[in-house]
């Protein structure tokens, strides 16, 4: 195996542990249960009441549901499975202690993160086009999608890296994953948003994601959001590469 | 075939391993004796690039910590803990760490290791659905399906039962036959005795004592004196010959036995502890 290759026994790990959880009815339904509970109550029920500016709430909230799920199954699936399998199963050691580098370690398990966040956000993307008649997956919404994974896989590397214990990443988790859910624009637009506030939410990475896979087209303001989405993947990389190559036990 | 010069870890204010000097020459089955917080598996780990050494160096095979892609190529690791992919099959986790280490042919690798280790037959079975002993020796298995030059040992037989530890000592005294150096931690002290050439006895992280088996035995008394005392407290008294033991069993009125010493005589000896 060239060491252009070397992340694929990683990802290939993954992938074989993934299909064995698909197979479990309960995986499905995890992947899938919260974004629908979120569009059953937003969509359906208090969402009604918002104005987007443009079109139907739904049309506004599918993508949105979109970007948080790939957000949430990135994230966790790297974070829990890294901080598991390093702490408790000590599997992540077999990698350590294999002739490859740590940036080969970081490929392999940040594309089996967005492996398994993009599968979560297909899910949403059929119902999407079940309930909504003006969904559209653009090659600007497929980029940005893509660079969403890859950007909270490999936040989901730096948190599974740093905790020391599980407990740890449910608390990075509820700190925030969540608020970012809540309040980047999944489900409200962030434009009416008090000024102070709105810088905060402008901090968000997801609130750039969420702007950039709502655009037709590449705009100046998209670019902006593309450059933020860029600069935060480049810096999680980075920083997930030398806290694998930077391991000691 | 492994220098270890100097070699310090510190956890906190534990000194883990302080300052270790040794060799072990290529080829031979090393033993890393001690009870649990001697420093034997954080020596292992430092040796195995999984710990960075506070101070200190080491070599193996004349690569230096500053080339690990080198010395990982060199060497098998089976860990104390059991760190299978318990949801892969057995396969699998071959396939996977084969992988990992850039070997070609694997599919007749996997059923070769697979034969040595007799799991053939369990071949695509979770590893979940293994018993301990067979986990033990799949992860044997897996260290040496790369022909490492050195494998280390942390423990191999652990929580195992008589007649599986003895097919994990003949999977040990072959990996030696094939030409390899065995690094291997124990408190068995039969464990050591019967398999390593050279023993290291390890307490709270220092070096107390390097031989063989028979050096040591010879060095610290090959002769116990054994009597339970007036408080019901067993007395041993370690003597350097059969005549010494018998002078000084001359001494107690009743009660007393003489025997030839064990590694854990030796070891008591030396560290004022017991294995555990």
């Amino acid at each position: 195996m060239t060491r252009l290759m070397e992340w694929y026994p990683i990802y290939l790990k993954e992938m074989l542990l993934f299909k064995r959880k698909l197979f479990k009815l309960g995986y499905l339904f995890s992947a899938m249960v919260v974004p629908l509970i979120y569009l059953v109550a937003f969509g359906f029920g208090l969402g009604r009441s918002v104005q987007t500016g443009r079109g139907t709430y739904l049309d506004f909230l599918i993508p949105g549901l979109v970007a948080m799920s790939s957000m949430n199954n990135s994230y966790s699936w790297v974070a829990s499975s890294l901080n598991l399998n390093r702490l408790y199963f000590k599997t992540f050691q077999v990698l350590v202690q294999a002739p490859i580098s740590p940036f080969s370690i970081m490929i392999g398990e940040v594309l089996a993160g967005m492996t398994k966040g993009l599968f979560a956000s297909v899910l949403i993307m059929v119902v999407g086009f079940a309930v909504s008649t003006h969904f559209r997956v653009t090659p600007l919404f497929v980029m940005t999608l893509f660079l969403n994974c890859f950007l909270f896989a490999c936040l989901g590397i730096v948190t599974g890296m740093v905790t020391k214990s599980h407990e740890d990443t449910s608390t990075y988790s509820n700190f925030f994953i969540l608020p970012m859910a809540f309040f980047s624009g999944t489900f409200f637009p962030v434009d009416r948003a008090p000024t102070v506030i709105k810088w905060i939410i402008y901090i968000m990475p997801l609130t750039h994601t969420n702007m950039l896979i709502r655009s037709a087209h590449l705009d100046g303001q998209g670019v902006a959001s593309l450059v933020v989405l860029l600069v935060y993947a480049a810096g999680f990389f980075a920083y997930g590469s030398h806290l694998i190559g930077r391991y000691s036990e | 075939m492994i220098e270890i010069h100097d070699l310090s870890r510190t956890y906190g204010a534990v000194k883990a391993v302080d300052r270790v000097t040794l060799t072990i020459e290529k080829g031979e089955v090393f033993g890393l004796l001690g009870p649990n917080g001697a420093g034997k598996t954080t020596l292992i780990k430092m040796l195995t690039l999984l710990s960075r050494p506070d101070s200190g160096a080491f070599t193996v095979a004349g690569f230096d910590a500053s080339h690990p892609s080198e010395i990982k190529r060199l060497i098998g690791v089976m860990p104390q803990e059991n760190n299978l992919d318990r949801e892969l099959t057995a396969r699998e986790n071959l396939l996977i760490y084969g992988m990992l280490h850039g070997l070609d042919g694997l599919e007749r690798r996997i059923e070769g290791t697979l034969e040595m280790v007799g799991l053939l037959d369990r071949k695509h079975s979770v590893v979940s659905h293994f018993s301990g002993g067979m986990q033990r020796r799949l992860l044997l298995g897996r260290a040496l399906m790369t022909e490492p030059a050195v494998v280390f040992l942390d423990e191999p037989s652990i929580g195992l039962d008589p007649q599986i530890r003895r097919q994990m000592w003949d999977l040990i005294r072959k990996a030696r036959i094939d030409g390899r150096t065995v690094v291997i931690t124990t408190h068995y002290i039969e464990e050591a005795e019967i398999l390593c050439d050279r023993v290291a006895v390890l307490s709270k992280g220092r070096l107390i004592a390097l031989d063989s088996p028979a050096g040591l035995k010879t060095r610290v008394g090959e002769y116990v004196v054994e009597f339970v005392n007036d408080e019901g407290r067993l007395i041993q008294h370690m003597c350097k010959s059969r005549a010494e033991a018998q002078d000084v069993s001359g001494h107690i009125e009743n009660g007393v036995t003489i025997r030839r010493s064990n590694l854990e005589d030796v070891f008591i000896k030396l560290t004022g502890e017991r294995l555990e």
